[in-house]
């Protein structure tokens, strides 16, 4: 583009001007007024000399007709735009506009779109002089008129003046009939009926030779056949005619009134194309007539400059908007694949905008300029990164995730902050769903927690603890792997709080020394409790990532041998901590060791393998990943199932007095597929699976949510799932659900799964309901929720009206 | 449609504001202030696009002014990059060689040449010989009332 020279001159204005010889009559005493604020030094003198002047201004305003309001009023709005106020200038505006002179009614209109605005009144009384105006003798005033409806035309004032409006769209000149149209469009705009008072004008518009016209008879069109689809229908016989006069700008010889850097109008290019989009979507008849035109707009246009590239990107647009045969959608591929070489920075960013819309139904396309993708992530600027990002995240692909998470890898390293969790959520779904092995997948998330640990989603841990038992013949590779890494550095929290849990499930794998996969450490039982210490006593570890350490801590007296005494010390001086969570947990396992003994190994024996599923969830597969069955594994433990080790986990609770925390900080699996909704439209195998069963919130508050879901096992018989978790800081206890039904429903409520709930979403309470409905009348459930919580008591109350019987999505008043 | 164009300086100042879209005066201010701390914050050779609520913000800079508009998400922006440089090419015809100075002390010339080009957001004419034309006729309106009235217009 040629680069327009707009420089800066230290004199007075007035010298300047003279110099430059212009026509313009010197407007000397705005100007004046203008060179005397600039040259204040201060703002308070710049204050003093603005109030003099307005000052000024209102006592000119007082004087009447004088022949110097027009300037007073354009000195207000000087002082205006530097943020002062104003609005004494309003009723002038009024006055100016109502005047004869020509001079006095352009300042006049110029203030009104600047002061009023269609909320104060004052802007109706100009109504009339509009009216007048747009039947004035000189065109220039009718174009003041019009240009200030379209600018601030309230509803009442567009409806008062649609019919002057329309007739001057069909008898006027171009100058006028453009204004017109655009003031037309405006209407629309604010009084969506008044559309059919335009249609019919509208369509004639499009046989005006003018641009001008042409180009407000596209907007028109295009404005009137958003808002009503039986209008769209009409219009989409005027196609062959949009076609013809593209090809008439596409195929035409050098014009020089139009021509911006070799491309003949780009502005109306654009807005047809733009039109034909629309009136080409979803319609076969109408894409078939375009089909050409958009071939050879596509091949001929010259992109070396931004006019021609816009026209260009817009027919790229339309092409995948439209029902294109899958020739030209490939050549719109391409063009978007060649804007992603361009070394116009923002040609590469539209081109990856555009590919990211289409990424999902021309996957394969998009995948051939997977290439250029990645080596944009390179780029210097931050939005370009973050487009490749998106675009990046969106082509991994069962076949390409290895080198694709390599290259998103050095990315997390070196990317800007604020681009940073976006990239590690990218990262995780992404190996959810493509992992080619879970030694893979264990790699890639410790790779992530290394660099990035203190940018990613709270689920990350107990999403990892999940991976990491069903991986049960990585166990020994995990937990060595994660030592070393904790042994390192202790800073980020969430790849301590699973190198913790970890070695407390798993200590006795590392103690033995000896490791197929990895290199083993040779540590003795002290190394270990040293680890866990240090993160129990550092400054840098969170409240949570202490209690994962005690825990561990913990497990492992019953996974050594020799130094048990010095577990059974630490606990003890812990039961005496000023944190109230750790002082809890400690005096419990202080209990464990005095009292419950004969208890201990049993409590504290391996975890079983979690299931990522909710309870009461019959289907086993997880989306997306390649899964070892597991069959040999017992039942999971959180399923409000009545399963042997659920009743015996109960039953100890109980003996412990109900009120203690689960033995674990037990990582609740996410009980939906849709947490991440990326993850769901880009699931593949989504037709594989059985629809799972949704889960629907219906409490929030204080920090418990309450979730339901609802299963119906026969005509009569309902299961329902009652799913509890705490966003807050502190566990919430003594947590108890009570539920009342119609009369003629039968309840039977299971044992929950506890009467805690863990702090920051680290763990869930379940309990399953069943429901008889012989009856088949509407359900009906009433809650009550009590807990205590930071040492208050809560009790709250939920109402679900209904449960149709098809879906069992529940409607939730909360009472 | 455009929703608002802006012009300001490298400190921040308004030279110009166009709004076509009805926005109480609280909420000008504050556009006015978001759009000059986000383009003054933009480093040299990043891209001339931005997203900004809803909107997406074209913005291009010239010598010491800055040209933002803000648009619907359907909108080009290719385009609006033509657009803003196609009012800078009007005020250069008019001005001869337009610098910041002459778009402060001419404030009213540069609306009544925008007013020209676009109208309700979206653009009226696509000649730049056509817009001269007219903006040269209103002048001459106007002087010519001028002179019948022998006093300078304001």
């Amino acid at each position: 583009m040629a680069e327009v020279a707009l420089y800066y001159e230290a004199y007075g204005y007035i010298y300047y001007c003279a110099a430059k010889d212009t026509v313009m009559s010197p407007s000397v005493r705005l100007q004046e007024m203008i060179r005397v604020i600039r040259s204040a030094r201060t703002q308070g003198e710049e204050r003093g000399i603005i109030q003099r002047e307005c000052a000024d201004i209102r006592a000119q305003f007082r004087q009447g007709d004088n022949g110097e309001r027009s300037h007073s009023l354009a000195k207000l709005l000087y002082v205006h735009m530097l943020g002062y106020p104003a609005h004494f200038g309003q009723m002038e505006c009024v006055r100016l506009i109502a005047s004869p002179r020509y001079s006095e009614k352009r300042i006049g209109y110029l203030g009104a779109m600047m002061l009023l605005d269609e909320k104060q009144d004052a802007s109706l009384l100009i109504t009339n002089s509009i009216k007048n105006d747009l039947s004035h003798s000189s065109q220039y005033v009718q174009s003041l008129a019009l240009c200030t409806l379209a600018c601030m035309g309230s509803a009442e004032m567009c409806r008062d003046l649609a019919p002057e409006i329309e007739r001057l769209l069909r008898a006027s000149n171009s100058y006028i009939k453009k204004k017109a149209t655009l003031c037309a469009v405006h209407i629309i705009r604010k009084v969506p009926e008044l559309a059919e008072l335009f249609t019919p004008s509208a369509r004639t518009l499009l046989s005006e030779k003018n641009h001008g016209v042409l180009h407000g008879a596209v907007v028109l069109i295009t404005e009137l056949c958003v808002r009503n689809p039986d209008t769209l229908d009409r219009f989409r016989k005027a196609v062959p005619e949009l076609v013809q006069i593209m090809k008439g700008l596409v195929t035409s010889s050098y014009s020089p009134e139009h021509n911006v850097a070799g491309i003949s109008d780009p502005f109306l290019q654009v807005r047809i194309l733009r039109l034909l989009r629309i009136l080409g979507h979803n319609n076969d008849t109408a894409s078939d007539a375009m089909n050409d035109l958009l071939a050879q707009v596509a091949t001929n246009t010259d992109s070396s400059k931004t006019a021609g590239s816009a026209v260009l990107y817009e027919t790229v647009l339309t092409i995948m908007d439209i029902n294109s045969e899958s020739g030209l959608r490939v050549l719109a591929v391409n063009i978007l694949g060649r804007f992603l070489l361009n070394n116009d920075r923002n040609i590469r960013y539209i081109s990856m905008t555009s590919l990211q819309k289409i990424v999902q139904t021309d996957h394969n396309a998009v995948q051939r300029h997977r290439g250029t993708i990645v080596d944009c992530l390179k780029d210097q600027d931050t939005s370009v990164k973050r487009r490749a990002l998106e675009l990046s995240l969106a082509l991994v692909s069962a076949v390409n995730v290895r080198s694709m998470m390599k290259e998103l890898l050095i990315f997390l390293s070196v990317c800007p902050p604020e681009l940073r969790s976006q990239t590690a959520s990218g990262i995780f779904n992404a190996a959810e769903r493509y992992s080619p092995s879970k030694r893979w997948h264990i790699d890639t998330i410790l790779h992530v927690l290394t660099k990035a640990g203190g940018d990613v989603r709270d689920e990350t841990v107990p999403n990892l603890i999940q991976l990491i038992t069903t991986a049960s013949e990585l166990h020994c590779y995990t937990v060595h792997k994660l030592y070393r890494a904790l042994v390192k550095d202790i800073a980020q929290q969430s790849l301590v709080q699973v190198a913790c849990w970890c070695i407390g499930e798993y200590g006795d794998l590392l103690l033995k020394g000896e490791c197929e996969e990895i290199e083993p450490v040779q540590v003795t039982e002290d190394d270990v409790l040293d680890a866990l210490e240090t993160v129990l006593q550092s400054h840098m570890s969170s409240p949570a990532t202490r209690g994962f350490a005690l825990t561990a801590t913990m497990k492992l007296s019953t996974r050594i041998t020799d130094n048990v005494d010095r577990i059974r010390s630490i606990v003890s001086i812990y039961g005496s901590c000023i944190d109230l969570e750790l002082q809890q947990r400690a005096v419990e396992y202080n209990a464990l060791f005095k009292k419950y003994d004969h208890m201990r190994a049993a409590v504290l024996e391996r975890m079983p393998v979690m299931d990522k599923n909710s309870p009461g969830h019959t289907n086993g597969e997880t989306p997306g990943e390649i899964k070892e069955p597991d069959t040999s594994k017992p039942k999971p433990v959180e399923a409000g199932l009545l399963s042997e080790p659920a009743s015996q986990v109960c039953d100890l609770l109980d003996l412990l007095g109900g009120t203690d925390t689960p033995l674990q900080p037990s990582p609740a699996p996410t009980s939906t597929p849709t947490t991440t909704s990326s993850a769901d439209l880009l699931d593949l195998l989504g037709g594989l699976e059985l629809t799972p069963v949704p889960t629907v919130s219906v409490y929030e508050k204080n920090g418990l949510s309450l979730k339901i879901q609802c299963d119906k096992q026969t005509e009569t018989e309902v299961v329902i799932n009652l799913i509890a978790s705490n966003s807050t800081q502190t566990d919430i206890t003594n947590f108890t659900l009570q539920a009342a039904v119609p009369k003629s429903v039968q309840l039977q409520m299971k044992a929950p799964s506890g009467t805690v709930i863990p702090a920051h979403g680290l763990g869930q309470v379940t309990q399953t309901v069943l429901l008889n409905n012989p009856n088949k009348v509407s359900l009906k459930m009433r809650i009550r929720v009590s807990y205590s919580n930071q040492g208050a008591m809560h009790q709250d109350t939920v109402q679900i009206d209904s449960f149709p019987s098809t879906a069992c999505q529940p409607s939730i008043s909360p009472l | 449609m455009m929703h608002f164009l802006l012009l300001f300086s490298r400190q921040g100042k308004l030279r110009l504001q166009k709004w076509f879209l009805p926005l109480p005066e609280r909420e000008r201010k504050k556009i006015v202030k978001d759009m000059t701390t986000m383009v003054l914050s933009r480093k040299p050779r990043t891209c001339n696009f931005l997203h900004w609520k809803d909107l997406k913000i074209v913005y291009k800079r010239y010598a010491s002014l800055y040209f933002c508009c803000g648009l619907d998400n359907q909108d080009n922006e290719l385009l609006a990059l033509e657009i803003l440089h196609r009012y800078v090419e009007l005020l250069d015809k008019y001005f001869g060689n337009v610098c910041e100075l002459d778009i402060i002390f001419n404030f009213e010339k540069a609306y009544f040449i925008l007013d020209e080009f676009l109208m309700g957001g979206e653009i009226q004419e696509t000649s730049k010989q056509s817009i001269a034309k007219s903006v040269e006729a209103s002048d001459m309106l106007q002087e010519t009332m001028e002179e019948y009235m022998s006093k300078p217009a304001f």
